[in-house]
């Protein structure tokens, strides 16, 4: 019986729901710091008087900025100071650092430091940054606010826009959010007196990654830096890029020799830590007579903040948007602008679903104002539309392997009972009172990319592969050490499945070692759902290397052909017959009795693994059901279900795990979380009264389905699913409100949608054609 | 996934918390509580259960010199009716309400029963989460004062009394006239409140408490609570009361709405004017998660809406 499939108890859970986690805070012992961040969006530094370390202390060790580059004639190339460094560009940017006994003492320290800064006019939001004379982030780099502008159209877009029978133009917002791990960030350098090596733990998703740049700026040798991620309470993205911070401290502890900590707190995470998804799309789309969608033109803005981030870019919103904008449907021409526009904001990081969320959004409300303009089900126009014929090339180039599309919103909509609830919504809307809706969303989710996908962004560094590095010891156990970077996502369970099916032995016998350079093969960290994928088709060939070395040695023990032998319940036996030996009992032989290896075999066990897939598609369908309070604008969540197809499900019970979690972020996406700067650049969201993660009670229970495709694009036949949930949601949710007051004329496609909005949507549709979100597009056709 | 060769061991972990530096007390019983207020004035601070008064000492918008921690007095906890008062003490947390129960002379404990009884639960659970309603307390709501918090606005709709003590001294406080302002009431430093007395509503009461807020356990954006007393034989509605939240500085009662209500039958027409007036009667001051307008408000206060006593 195989392992792979079996929802097995996740091996991290103990320690974690004991409250026996390690985290950054719990390691101790050591000085706190205290950023002095910067109060005002924009302006120039006069002097920064006080017991405090600056920018002068590091340029005169000698450290270098981070540079964070995409090598294309359209992007902006900065060198970032690890501190601020003549100007401040956003309210809660580094300028100086204290460092007291307790983190009291370094609040104490840092009121006595004063900051002599010019205030100067900032650009906060989209518009402003884009306008004619916009305060500039970077003057001295750049002439206008657009760092990064890609363009694209297939030939024949013009013509098949003014061939279609129907129009529709749209203009989709997406609020800015943050993706709020439940521990924030933080960090933890020691230096060695003797030998001079630092230890730096600190709460990340790519340690290796860390290790590299912060050596780089700080002109030290990687051997010489020892980078831990210890138990991280969530990341999302937001650990993924490199934190100014965690190199500032690698910095404090080498220059004063002694132990430091940051422990960021919740207010300096929501201000200074990174955002996501401030963006703006203006779609027009081409419908033929037969509602099929045949041309789409897009212009997308994405307000990428003050600063890039490093190694993604402050392409990776605006540039994905562009690439990935088609998702599961087939136009068969696409056109798009797609710019990243900095501001005096908080700079942006990739976070769960990165643009997807927002890309989907656009097309599910596109495919259901359509629906509602040509008169077609939703459910029928997008049966028409999505892709069904494998592989299928994206107008970008993208190759979606095989998936289940179609299938994937027929099993949901049957299983919701559309015609149950159309019975339940006319009486609803008969009587009056709070309205019950359903919104549809169907999406890809691009996962499992390694190298050839990041090479073709064009990036100062590509990442990419995972290696694992697995042995077996003397008493047959296995240590696997892999370069991904596992945070709760269940990985190490995951991994000891596929391990255990591989050589016949129990997940129980499979330690999984992570998240240490100094224990690790180099890798890429966990991000972009890709871990499974690529550190588990690393571990599936490593496996597969040692099985055959178990193989070779059992041939030799047992008189055998190596190809007779099986590898099963801890034994290798000759198969067809009941000969066989523990593989325990091999493993001795392996290390301690190695007289007895085949001539010229490598005494031990051990093997290496490499992976670096082009990437693969899930898909799933998302359905929404919610009531609507058309007089307070209050939404409430009653239903959702997602049918999901991530080809073969290691251990199904992660994978639900992985889909709850991401779909309640994006409920909390659609309807509660925005980060809110007002036009000074003041953020006024920076404590949980205010910025609003849901609770348990804002959540519905998720009924969860799965298909599985066995994709031929991975190893293992795995398709990533670790963002899925965030992407698909926002859709479905802002479709379900839309649908609740579709007979009041109310169109909403600006998320969160929060009561305010839904009020304003709702006085709109009550006052005719006033201001509201669905004149906009009308107002400004796409450019191009 | 610690390194369990030479990483670090669990230590004394950087102390997370930070504020300002402060004395501390925790007086055994009133009169030194009383006797350090009287010094220390303006620059002491009564900490209750401590969920608005530590946070905002964390973020440092709060910096008392002195915290006068009075969790270890005894005599400011618990319930007891006497004279057709329900005294809630102060010191009594927000989960006490939730099941209440009140002391009897002869010192026994019973269920509170009658129309308090009902509406005191329906109200305690709109009160933050179950861990804030395990450390806060009625009487910290009551001081702190928060237009929105629910305590503040069934104080006010009901006409409760608030009871003060400062060193040789005592006096109660109309509801009227204790809440002043947003986080500000007439309680002088030297102050302590010691408890608040809710008038018992006799059978003929009936009551209601409804809430609109972003999450639950959140902060109301608006909350609304109703009172009327129906003379029984007629079903005329005798008196009125209606009392909201979230709309100024203070909670507020909604004077006309009330005379609208006053000597007629219940209605839903009569709802909706009530309803009506009530709209006409507030402008909500807008903050991040409300300026929904006025349609929002008068939904909300339609008497017999939400929970009901
Ligand atoms: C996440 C969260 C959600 C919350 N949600 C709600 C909610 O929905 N509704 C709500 O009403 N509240 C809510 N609260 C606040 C909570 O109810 C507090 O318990 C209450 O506001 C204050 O009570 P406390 O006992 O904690 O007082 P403390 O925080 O100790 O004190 C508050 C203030 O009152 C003063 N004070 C306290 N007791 C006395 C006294 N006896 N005499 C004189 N002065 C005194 C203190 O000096 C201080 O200024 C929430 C709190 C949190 C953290």
């Amino acid at each position: 019986m195989s392992w792979v499939g079996r929802s097995i108890r996740r091996v991290e859970d103990p320690t974690l729901l004991c409250g026996a986690g390690m985290f950054v805070g719990d390691i101790g012992g050591a000085a706190a710091v205290r950023f002095i961040r910067s109060p005002v969006a924009s302006g120039l530094i006069g002097g920064v008087h006080g017991p405090a370390y600056t920018i002068a202390d590091l340029d005169a060790d000698g450290v270098g900025n981070i540079e964070a580059v995409l090598h294309r004639p359209d992007y902006v190339r900065l060198a970032q100071p690890l501190l601020a460094r003549e100007r401040v560009r956003y309210v809660g940017e580094p300028v100086a650092v204290v460092v007291g006994a307790t983190a009291a003492e370094a609040e104490d320290l840092a009121e006595q430091v004063e900051l002599d800064i010019e205030p100067l006019p900032a650009a906060v939001g989209l518009e402003a940054a884009l306008a004619p004379d916009a305060p500039l982030v970077h003057p001295a780099e750049s002439e206008s606010n657009v760092m990064v502008a890609g363009e694209m159209a297939t030939p024949g877009l013009v013509e098949a826009l003014e061939a279609a029978h129907v129009i529709v133009e749209l203009e989709i917002v997406s609020g800015r959010q943050a993706a709020l791990p439940l521990e924030a960030r933080g960090s933890h350098a020691v230096t060695e007196r003797f030998g001079g090596r630092t230890t730096l733990h600190a709460s990340i998703q790519a340690p290796h990654m860390v290790r590299t740049v912060i050596c780089d700026l700080l002109g030290m040798p990687e051997a010489d830096l020892r980078v831990v991620a210890p138990d991280v309470g969530g990341a999302f993205g937001q650990k993924l890029p490199l934190a100014r911070e965690d190199a500032v401290l690698v910095w404090l502890s080498r220059r004063l020799g002694r132990a430091v900590a940051w422990i960021e707190d919740r207010s300096e995470n929501l201000m200074a830590s990174w955002h996501s998804r401030e963006q703006r799309y203006r779609l027009r789309a081409g419908f033929d007579v037969g509602a099929h969608l045949e041309a789409l033109q897009a212009d997308v803005a994405a307000n990428v903040g003050a600063w890039p981030c490093y190694p993604i870019t402050w392409g990776v919103e605006p540039l994905m948007a562009l690439a990935e904008l088609p998702g599961p449907y087939t136009p068969e021409h696409y056109g798009v602008r797609s710019r990243g526009i900095a501001s005096h904001t908080c700079p942006m990081s990739p976070y769960r679903g990165v643009s997807r969320p927002v890309i989907t959004l656009a097309l599910e409300r596109l495919m259901d104002i359509a629906a509602a303009r040509l008169g077609v089900d939703p459910v029928e126009i997008r049966r028409r539309n999505l892709q069904s014929d494998f592989p299928h090339i994206s107008p970008t180039g993208l190759r979606h392997d095989e998936g289940t599309y179609r299938e994937a919103m027929e099993l949901a909509v049957s299983h919701v009972d559309l015609g149950a609830f159309r019975a339940r919504q006319s009486a609803a809307r008969a009587a009056g009172g709070p309205q019950p809706g359903i919104g549809i969303c169907t999406f890809s989710e691009r996962t499992g990319y390694g190298t050839p996908a990041f090479a073709a962004r064009a990036m100062g560094v590509t990442p990419g592969f995972e290696n694992v590095e697995m042995s077996m010891d003397p008493s047959g156990y296995v240590t696997l050490r892999i370069g991904a970077s596992p945070h709760g996502q269940g990985l190490e369970t995951a991994l000891s499945q596929i391990v255990a099916d591989e050589l016949g032995t129990d997940p129980s016998r499979v330690r999984v070692v992570a998240s240490d350079t100094d224990r690790t093969p180099y890798g890429w960290g966990s991000f972009a759902s890709r871990a499974m994928v690529l550190a588990g088709g690393a571990t599936h060939l490593a496996a597969q290397k040692l099985a055959a070395q178990l193989g070779s040695l059992a041939a030799e023990v047992l008189e055998a052909a190596a190809d007779d032998i099986v590898l099963a319940d801890g034994r290798a036996t000759v198969a067809g017959t009941s000969v066989g030996v523990d593989i325990a009992e091999l493993a001795r032989i392996a290390h301690h009795h190695t007289q007895r290896l085949p001539a010229g075999a490598v005494p031990g066990l051990s093997a290496n693994a490499g992976y670096d897939p082009g990437g693969t598609f899930s898909n799933a369908c998302h359905v929404a059901e919610v009531e609507v309070d058309p007089d307070t604008g209050g939404v409430s969540m009653r239903r959702f279900v997602v049918v999901e197809d991530a080809g073969r499900l290691i251990n199904p019970m992660i994978a639900d795990g992985q889909i709850r979690g991401g779909v309640a972020q994006g409920i909390a996406n659609a309807l509660l979380e925005e980060v809110v700067y007002d036009e000074d650049g003041n953020i006024l969201t920076t404590s949980l009264m205010d910025y609003l993660p849901p609770t348990v009670a804002e959540i519905p229970d998720i009924e969860i389905m799965h298909l599985e495709t066995l994709s031929d694009a991975t190893v293992t036949g795995a398709k990533g699913l670790g963002e899925g949930g965030t992407i698909g949601a926002p859709a479905a949710v802002l479709n379900a409100v839309n649908d609740a007051l579709a007979h009041l004329g109310v169109e909403l496609n600006e998320m969160p949608a929060t009561p305010e909005r839904v009020r304003a949507a709702v006085r709109a549709a009550a006052g005719g054609n006033s201001a509201g979100e669905t004149n906009r597009s009308t107002q400004e056709a796409p450019v191009q | 996934m610690l390194d369990d060769e030479a990483g670090p061991q669990r230590r004394p972990a950087v102390v997370a918390v930070k504020p300002a530096r402060f004395a501390y007390t925790a007086p055994d019983t009133v009169e030194d509580a009383l006797d350090v207020l009287d010094r220390f004035g303006d620059e002491a601070k009564v900490l209750s259960g401590g969920q608005s008064l530590v946070p905002m000492m964390n973020f440092r918008l709060a910096r008392p010199e002195v915290i006068v921690d009075i969790g270890h007095l005894g005599g400011l906890d618990g319930m007891s009716v006497s004279n057709g008062a329900l005294t809630v003490g102060a010191r009594t947390i927000h989960a006490r309400l939730e099941a209440p129960a009140v002391t009897t002379p002869d010192g026994r404990s019973e269920p509170l029963g009658g129309v308090l009884g009902s509406l005191l639960p329906a109200v305690a659970r709109f009160v933050g989460h179950l861990p804030i309603r395990v450390r806060g307390t009625f009487g910290g709501s009551i001081a702190h004062a928060d237009p929105a918090a629910e305590w503040c606005i069934l104080a006010r709709t009901l006409d409760a009394e608030m009871v003060a003590l400062r060193r040789g001294g005592e006096r109660a406080i109309a509801a009227e006239d204790f809440f002043e302002t947003v986080f500000t009431t007439s309680l002088a430093p030297e102050e302590l409140l010691a408890a608040v007395r809710l008038p018992v509503l006799g059978d003929d009461w009936r009551t209601g408490f409804c809430e609109f807020s972003r999450r639950a356990g959140d902060f109301a954006v608006v909350a609304a609570m109703t009172a009327v007393r129906l003379e029984l034989a007629t079903g005329v509605i005798a008196e009125a009361r209606i009392g909201v939240g979230g709309v100024a500085g203070v909670p507020v009662r909604l004077g006309d709405a009330e005379a609208t209500l006053m000597g007629e039958t219940p209605s839903a027409d009569l709802h909706a004017a009530a309803a009506e007036s009530a709209a006409g009667e507030v402008d909500p001051v807008g903050d991040l998660h409300g300026s929904l307008g006025r349609a929002r408000v008068a939904r909300a206060r339609a008497p017999g809406a939400g929970a009901s006593g």
